[in-house]
């Protein structure tokens, strides 16, 4: 297990830098530098400009300039950002990170547990009407055209009816002199949000592993779930923070539900067809037979096999929540990461795009890591030992 | 004799797009406590439909034609599902005809029987649980700290074991093996076989076998059945039913396997193939294959009846044996038709 670990670091780590170098590449490759965006300005001369350009180090050859970036980069030094000069690009990305992470973290994990729930229950119950109903309703979203179908819920929810917050992630008004950044309030809803995870795993997992299901520990279970729970709110109303944290929930609500509604299909597809093969296996039947419940064999006999391939969709769309999407941001006014890296790319920012995406992809790199990881746990049958499971 | 499983005239078919399949056609038997029965025939005569019926788990495109099912004189299938999901396991358990998949992969193997166990004894601890999984590893075989292990790093016949062992989990009434020991090699299988038939007489409890092997069944019960293309040709007591067969069915299917012990004999297989249940020929479904057939077994389906205590048969020509079994089949080698001299 050792050696698997290390060597798919290794791989890893060469995955990166190959990686690294076909961003950085393709991003020089971009006609023009950021200097050109002056080329139009009468009062900045050519000698200038080109001043400028050997500041930048723009002068050098592509290839200096890829070492260079490389050797910092494996320094930790993702250098200055062109178009927000003279702000570290860490410093941007870092401003940026919580607020996307905040909402497509939110996002992914609401959509991938309606869709596995939804695709247990439509792969049980096949050819009944909650399998069409649902499968239509879910298509139709996951096909329809994303902007508008934003706009359509901005403007029912937000526009019509008042219900939700139009626009932007915050409301100004009430930010203006607050003892929070908001930074620091979404880096507590991701480490509070957490904990509170964390906490409820552990409650469930207390409670309820054993076999036999009580109506007392099940009790017992949700009793201590509402007091976390409790005990994280009235925490943030003491400190203050919840009206902060609400302020940003609410204005969540919207993208959330649009990213859901267009991703939940493609988990339930995924978990629907993963099922249909499971409930045909001999060990179904057999749970059946033992006159278990209905619900226990669907969950711990069919759905617990049929998941693992829904475990790796779940991680890489975690790992794309780094990322962010531009669309939900700039239809949602999101500042986010996205929208930073569209910008940048379409400045020539060279240390910022290359920056955002390098980002990316060290995340992206690492869910891969952690989805193999998690098949070892979730499947027994899997071994990294060097050598496969023996079978029979 | 205390009746505790009868069929009674139990017809059950399949909807296919082809059209129905007449799987289990009146199938009349009965069952007493304690009492071992065997169910031979081919495959695809209807055997584990017969099980499945039992156990009420047929798939979606079964229709129950005619008949009951009753377990405790109670009609399995006028049973609300809850009360047949309490019968299940408590009252009738089985072993699958494919013990190695019927084990949940990323389940421990103790767990699984852990989870049987306490669903249906809800008053008994996850404890005392786990230490009758253990006392019943040990009844089967297994060694106890294999208990924590996935059916993956069991081997086949530990696999087949552990299976036994659920299936006794919670001291049924009935159990039902349907081809309990096929996929093992013949040493075990009779080890295994063995091992079984000893703990049924020690806790005296009833017991199907289903095989397609006829001395599987001869070795292990108490009363024969014979199912031929859905239904069933011939039942009565193991003695007489291996030593006197009275169908030609019975005696085709005898021929088919070696003794190990009897006299050497070459192996005779049944002409022709079994029918196709979508539509099964008129009169006696055995007739196309049958050497004895009379233009009676083409038009009339042949009636149930006793030809000795205990034994029935479904057959107009039934076979006569007046010596031992292995003089009529040397007879037979000798070219002489089966049981010709007595009947007309």
């Amino acid at each position: 297990m050792r050696r698997y670990l290390l060597n798919r670091l290794g791989q890893v780590v060469l995955t990166l830098i190959i990686y690294i170098t076909l961003v950085y590449f393709l991003l020089q490759a971009m006609p023009g530098d950021i200097t050109q965006m002056y080329l139009a300005n009468p009062r900045i001369p050519q000698a200038a400009r080109e001043e400028l350009q050997k500041q930048l180090g723009l002068d050098q050859g592509v290839v200096m300039q890829y070492l260079n970036y490389l050797k910092n980069f494996f320094s930790g030094e993702l250098g200055v950002s062109f178009s927000h000069y003279p702000r570290p690009v860490w410093d941007i990305l870092m401003e940026r990170l919580p607020r996307t992470f905040v909402l497509f973290l939110t996002a992914h994990v609401l959509s991938f547990y309606l869709g596995y729930l939804l695709g247990r229950i439509i792969a049980w119950r096949r050819g009944k009407v909650v399998d069409y109903a649902a499968t239509v309703v879910g298509i139709t979203f996951w096909t329809a055209f994303y902007p508008l179908l934003s706009l359509v819920l901005i403007w029912v929810f937000a526009y019509t009816l008042k219900l939700l917050p139009l626009n932007q992630f915050i409301e100004p008004r009430l930010w203006q002199g607050a003892p929070f950044p908001t930074n620091t309030v979404f880096g507590y809803m991701v480490y509070g949000g957490g904990a509170v995870a964390v906490g409820l795993f552990l409650v469930f997992y207390a409670f309820l592993r054993g076999l036999k299901r009580s109506r007392r520990n099940t009790a017992r279970a949700w009793l201590s779930a509402f007091a976390i729970i409790a005990v994280a709110l009235a925490v943030a109303w003491r400190t203050g923070l919840l009206v902060y944290i609400w302020d940003i929930a609410s204005h969540m609500i919207l993208p959330v539900c649009t990213l859901t509604l267009i991703s939940f299909a493609g988990t339930m597809l995924l978990m629907r067809d993963s099922m249909l093969e499971t409930v045909q296996e001999d060990y179904v039947m057999a749970a059946r037979a033992k006159g278990l419940p209905d619900t226990i064999v669907r969950d711990r006999y069919a759905a617990r096999t049929a998941m693992l391939p829904t475990v790796t969709s779940l991680v890489l769309s975690l790992a794309s929540s780094m990322s962010g999407g531009l669309v939900t941001e700039t239809m949602f006014s999101w500042p986010g990461l996205g929208q930073i890296l569209f910008h940048s790319a379409l400045a020539n920012d060279y240390p910022l795009a290359t920056g955002a995406l390098a980002f990316t992809g060290v995340f992206l790199l690492i869910a891969h890591f952690v989805a193999d990881i998690l098949y070892a746990v979730l499947d027994p049958r899997i071994t990294y030992a060097g050598q496969p499971a023996v079978e029979g | 004799m205390d009746t505790l499983l009868k069929l009674d005239d139990f017809t059950m078919h399949y909807r296919t797009k082809a059209g129905w399949v007449q799987a289990v056609d009146g199938v009349t038997l009965s069952l007493a406590r304690g009492q071992a029965l065997g169910l031979v025939g081919e495959s695809g005569c209807g055997k584990t439909s017969v099980a499945m019926s039992i156990m009420k788990l047929l798939p979606y495109n079964s229709k129950v034609v005619r008949g009951r099912i009753l377990f405790e004189d109670r009609d399995i299938y006028s049973m609300s599902d809850e009360e047949v999901r309490r019968m299940r396991w408590k009252g009738i358990a089985m072993i699958f005809q494919a013990a190695m998949n019927s084990l949940n992969p990323v389940y421990r193997v103790g767990n699984q029987i852990v989870e049987a166990i306490v669903t249906h004894e809800p008053e008994t601890s996850e404890r005392e649980a786990r230490e009758r999984v253990a006392s019943l590893f040990e009844l089967v075989g297994i060694p106890k700290e294999r208990v924590d292990h996935y059916p993956h790093e069991y081997s086949g016949g530990m696999k087949q074991r552990a299976v036994i062992a659920m299936a006794l989990a919670c001291n049924p009434k009935l159990v039902i093996a349907d081809e309990p020991t096929t996929a093992l090699d013949v040493i075990v299988q009779d080890k295994i076989l063995r091992e079984i038939d000893q703990i049924r007489r020690k806790i005296n409890m009833s017991m199907i076998y289903i095989s397609h092997d006829v001395s599987v069944i001869a070795e292990v019960s108490d009363v024969v059945a014979v199912m031929y293309a859905g239904k069933l040709v011939e039942m009565g007591p193991a003695d007489n039913v291996f030593k006197k067969p009275r169908h030609p069915y019975t005696c085709g299917l005898m021929m088919a396997y070696p003794s190990i012990l009897g006299d050497k004999h070459e192996l005779a297989t049944i002409p022709g193939e079994p029918p196709n249940l979508l539509d099964p020929p008129a009169g006696c479904r055995f007739h196309p294959r049958c050497d004895r057939a009379s233009v009676e077994c083409r038009e009339a389906d042949p009636v149930w009846r006793a030809v000795a205590e205990g034994h029935y048969t479904a057959c107009h020509n039934p076979v006569e044996i007046t010596g031992t079994w292995s003089e009529a089949v040397k007879a037979l080698n000798g070219g002489e038709r089966l049981g010709a001299s007595s009947n007309a």
